[in-house]
């Protein structure tokens, strides 16, 4: 029950939003420079709107989502490098805002066990192979 | 009335899936007519049950706790109906349905000379079905009363108010549900000695063809809905229930492929035993993270953990029994045949390796998060981005073997006559790539590969269906012809998008790629139990001919305080001209989001066609069965 | 190979199972995120006032005494729920409580606290939001405890409800010993 309180209220929260809502990225944001534009976007893909659900920035309707789109876009335009952006976000919000798990020691299964899984499975497919040579 | 008798048929189920267990168990002169007495009338109880629930929904009888929190009076009958399996209680209802329904087939299979066999999967099944319905009525009961009753119900969330996502649950449930049988088949196979002429693999092939494929085409609903109804462009979000989903899919898949070279070839049948047992422990894991309120996501019903214990309690014990079952019993099972890869059994070997590393790559994906939390306090996300790094790349081998997997020979493969084989369908492959770049004149790296395998699939599985050869079949050339289109679509959509986000008053004009639209108006529209803000963009093609009209929808349901946007779609079968509506007013403009999606409806055209595909499959499959 | 792939599955099946029931046992929500800012210094920030004339200087204010930090905005339902106990915190529990007045407008934010009652010494302004994203908010009403020597010790996202009114106080408590 104390989640469905949760959810209600954070939508309430979002529906007082509605009469100056705002909608994924508006034309007001985008940058003029469109390398820059693009670096931005790149950037707010990889970055959690923390209110939706599994929805990135720049999907995302909500207005925290367009205020960080815009500090991103500022941080962009003020030459910021895309490491430093990252750095000042998870500064405040922890880990969980970006959608890449970064590597760190504790995500360093997350990333390498794939692989090992992968290289488990060529290696049964090359002994069956070898094996069924040997018949 | 209703109400009391659904609740009185749960509890009937109740106790025949518990005779069910027991009568299996004994052997009795008259234990045939036991069992039938108990499966049958397990389903007929659970059906009686189910459906007076629907009834009770149908009338809006809001004495009923489950309709008033879930209906409305202004709903939609088609909405009332569905909305029986839309919420955690009701659907748990559907979940014993279909465990009934498999049950009941797994009877009609019951002969004297199976018996043994038959009465043990029987046995399973039932403790399976025991613990789910337990389960409802412990924690979960749809029946529960809410006296004094009140007028109206508390409505429902309105994006859910759609066709797609009506049938999705059912169509899931068969899928997942139906994996039970395979499981039930798997440990009676294991528990058994003196099997060896029960043809325990035609049985459970039967059973996985169907449930793999309803789960397909439950999972392309899923996706159509949320590409249709969301708004956010895109069709599939590694969302932890989404994958709760693919995971078994991916391991049926295995399970499906590795059926036919234990029917061919009589090897892997230890590998098909643990599939099976783990197809559907992560059908019942992925029950366990969309009910017991341990994850957040869209598709969670919102719980109390104490719903998440019992389901993990139940998942422990079937689990920690199955595969124990299975560490001791099924040395007998494996067999020293090994294959090279470069035959038809080698193609499915790698096949179903590369779907075992996506599942446990997608599983790792899923529940690290979760890991993370508890033992580090700390939480973190595990994103689109992650699976696109792991799980793409190695989707793309599977990919390609499965162009040449079916023209391979049981047994080693002359290369050169294999070549001989393939060219007709690399021409064909080349022709088909080049007739493509030249339409859609886009070429990055992932759209050239993915278009290129698409294509190698199709064109293999299209000189299959024209050179009607009988060896193979009939089925698996369908499904994976529906495969390639698939991978068709979802190549194009991924990489050739294009999106223009502006902001437009009305009477303006803007293009995207050859098409010029034009802001013609903005309407208020009432709908059923809803106020809109309509807008009118008319679309025109290089030539000034009109091509449609669209009509994107910003919502307001005054019944659950919900906004909601409903996006305007063109399809044909080149591209998807995908139109929402943002905010504004009649002074500064809209913001208007277009996109230009190439190939999105052979995502559906594909999704069909390997139904299709599973259907075909079936109806040979179970006709095979009869005969047995 | 295979008695040892199957301990291993086991041994991954039981870790899995476990994480879970752990998680399931804790009191947790999992709609709730970890404030990334506990044990750390408040970050610094400078703002008009609300009702002041001079700025708001958070180094001048954060220090000195246990203050309670608490984002809110007049259009913000839930912030007008949890306001009385707010003002409990103030008046009952004599604690300093600074609100953060959060993308809002002035005016309607000085009529807000004039009919349900002023508990804060001071309300710094926050027009674009900038400050909020420093502290990490992402869904108000937020709530942080701060220690008397300018630490974040503790955050609360969503209203104030009797429960945590209590766990509050009773945290307090704990930080002042």
């Amino acid at each position: 029950m104390i989640n469905k309180t949760f959810i209600i209220i954070i939508s309430i929260c979002l529906i007082q939003f509605f009469s100056n809502n705002s909608y994924m990225v508006e034309p007001d944001e985008v940058l003029e420079n469109k390398k820059q534009e693009l670096r931005a976007r790149n950037i707010s893909k990889n970055i959690r709107c923390m209110i939706c659900q599994n929805q990135s920035i720049d999907e995302s309707s909500a207005p925290l989502a367009k205020d960080l789109r815009i500090l991103i876009r500022d941080k962009v335009k003020d030459g910021k490098k895309d490491k430093e952006i990252y750095k000042f976000l998870t500064d405040r919000y922890g880990d969980f805002i970006l959608l890449k798990p970064p590597l760190r020691l504790n995500t360093l299964a997350l990333w390498i066990l794939p692989f090992i899984f992968l290289a488990i499975g060529i290696f049964i497919v090359f002994s069956y192979n070898k094996k069924s040579k040997k018949i | 009335m209703a109400p009391f008798l659904g609740n009185f048929s749960l509890y009937l189920s109740l106790f025949f899936a518990i005779s069910q267990f027991f009568v299996s168990k004994k052997n009795s002169k008259l234990k045939a007519k036991f069992i039938a007495i108990a499966a049958n009338g397990l389903l007929i109880s659970s059906s009686i049950s189910f459906f007076l629930l629907m009834y009770v929904h149908i009338v809006s009888d809001f004495s009923v706790l489950n309709v008033f929190q879930n209906s409305h009076t202004t709903k939609p009958l088609l909405y009332k109906i569905s909305g029986v399996w839309g919420n955690h209680e009701g659907s748990m209802l559907l979940w014993i349905l279909v465990l009934t329904i498999f049950n009941y087939f797994i009877f009609r299979l019951y002969n004297k000379k199976n018996s043994a066999f038959i009465s043990k999967t029987l046995e399973t099944q039932a403790f399976i079905t025991t613990g789910f319905i337990l389960f409802t009525i412990l924690t979960s009961n749809p029946f529960e009363r809410m006296i004094p009753a009140q007028e109206n119900g508390l409505g429902f969330n309105p994006i859910l108010q759609d066709l797609a996502l009506a049938i999705h649950p059912p169509l899931l449930y068969i899928g997942y549900v139906g994996f039970s049988a395979a499981f039930s088949i798997s440990i009676a196979t294991l528990s058994l000695t003196n099997i060896e002429k029960i043809p325990w693999y035609d049985y459970m092939k039967s059973f996985v063809v169907v449930a793999w494929t309803f789960l397909t085409i439950g999972i392309a609903l899923g996706a159509m809905w949320a590409y249709y109804e969301l708004g956010w462009g895109g069709w599939w979000f590694w969302d932890p229930v989404e994958n709760a989903s693919f995971m078994p899919w991916l391991l049926s898949t295995a399970l499906l492929h590795s059926l036919i070279i234990v029917e061919k070839r009589k090897s892997l049948q230890a590998w098909v035993l643990l599939l099976s047992i783990l197809a559907f422990l992560l059908s019942v894991v992925g029950t366990f993270l969309v009910r017991s309120g341990i994850l957040s996501s869209v598709h969670t019903f919102a719980l109390d953990p104490s719903r998440g214990i019992y389901i993990l309690a139940f998942t422990a014990v079937l689990g920690g029994y199955s595969l124990i079952l299975f560490g001791t019993k099924s040395k007998k099972y494996f067999d020293n045949n090994y294959f090279t890869f470069f035959s038809k059994e080698g193609s499915i070997l790698v096949n179903n390796i590369l779907m075992a590393v996506v599942c446990a790559t997608v599983f790792l994906g899923t529940v690290y998060p979760l890991l993370v939390e508890a033992m580090t306090n700390n939480k973190i996300s595990v994103g689109e981005p992650y699976y696109n790094s792991t799980v793409v790349p190695i989707m793309i081998p599977a990919i390609l073997v499965m162009g040449i997997g079916p023209i391979l020979e049981w047994g080693k493969e002359d290369k050169s006559k294999t070549f001989k084989k393939i060219f007709p369908s690399i021409l064909l492959t080349a022709i088909m790539s080049v007739f493509i770049f030249l339409i859609y004149q886009s070429y990055s790296v992932i759209g050239i590969a993915g278009i290129i395998l698409a294509f190698w699939i199709i064109s293999n599985n299209l000189l299959f269906l024209i050179k009607k050869n009988k060896k193979y079949s009939i089925g698996m050339i369908i499904a994976h012809l529906g495969i390639g289109l698939l991978i068709l679509g979802i190549t194009g959509s991924s990489t050739w998008q294009e999106e223009k986000i502006i902001r437009m008053k009305i009477n303006d004009k803007t293009k995207i790629e050859k098409y010029n639209i034009v802001f013609e108006k903005i309407n208020e529209i009432r709908g059923s139990n809803y106020v809109a803000l309509q807008g009118n963009f008319l679309v025109y093609d290089e030539k000034k001919n009109i091509i449609t009209k669209l009509k994107p929808e910003n919502r307001f349901y005054p019944t659950t305080n919900n906004f909601t946007t409903e996006v305007s779609i063109h399809t044909n079968l080149y591209r998807d001209l995908y139109i929402v509506l943002g905010e504004g007013n009649l002074n500064d403009g809209w913001v208007v989001r277009i996109y230009y999606n190439p190939l999105v409806i052979w995502i559906w055209i594909g999704s069909l066609i390997i139904f299709i595909g599973g259907i075909v499959s079936m109806n040979i499959n179970l006709r095979k069965l009869k005969i047995l | 190979m295979k008695k040892q792939l199957l301990i291993i599955l086991s041994i991954l099946f039981l870790l899995i199972l476990s994480t879970f029931f752990y998680l399931l046992i804790i009191e947790r929500n999992p709609f709730e995120l970890p404030s990334n800012l506990l044990d750390k210094n408040v970050p610094s920030f400078k703002a008009e006032s609300l009702l002041k004339n001079e700025n708001f200087i958070s180094s001048k204010e954060f220090g000195n005494e246990i203050i309670l930090v608490n984002f809110f905005a007049t259009w913000c339902g839930p912030c007008r729920d949890e306001h009385v106990y707010i003002k409990r915190f103030s008046n009952e529990e004599g604690l300093r409580v600074i609100g953060v007045n959060y993308k809002d407008n002035s005016s309607n934010a000085v009529e807000w606290l004039e009919n349900f009652g002023n508990p804060y010494s001071d309300v710094p302004v926050d027009r674009d939001g900038r400050i909020a994203i420093d502290w990490g908010v992402y869904g108000i009403p937020e709530t942080f405890i701060v220690n008397s020597k300018g630490i974040i010790k503790y955050r609360h996202v969503g209203p104030i409800t009797k429960k945590i009114y209590k766990k509050i106080n009773l945290l307090i408590k704990e930080i002042e010993q």
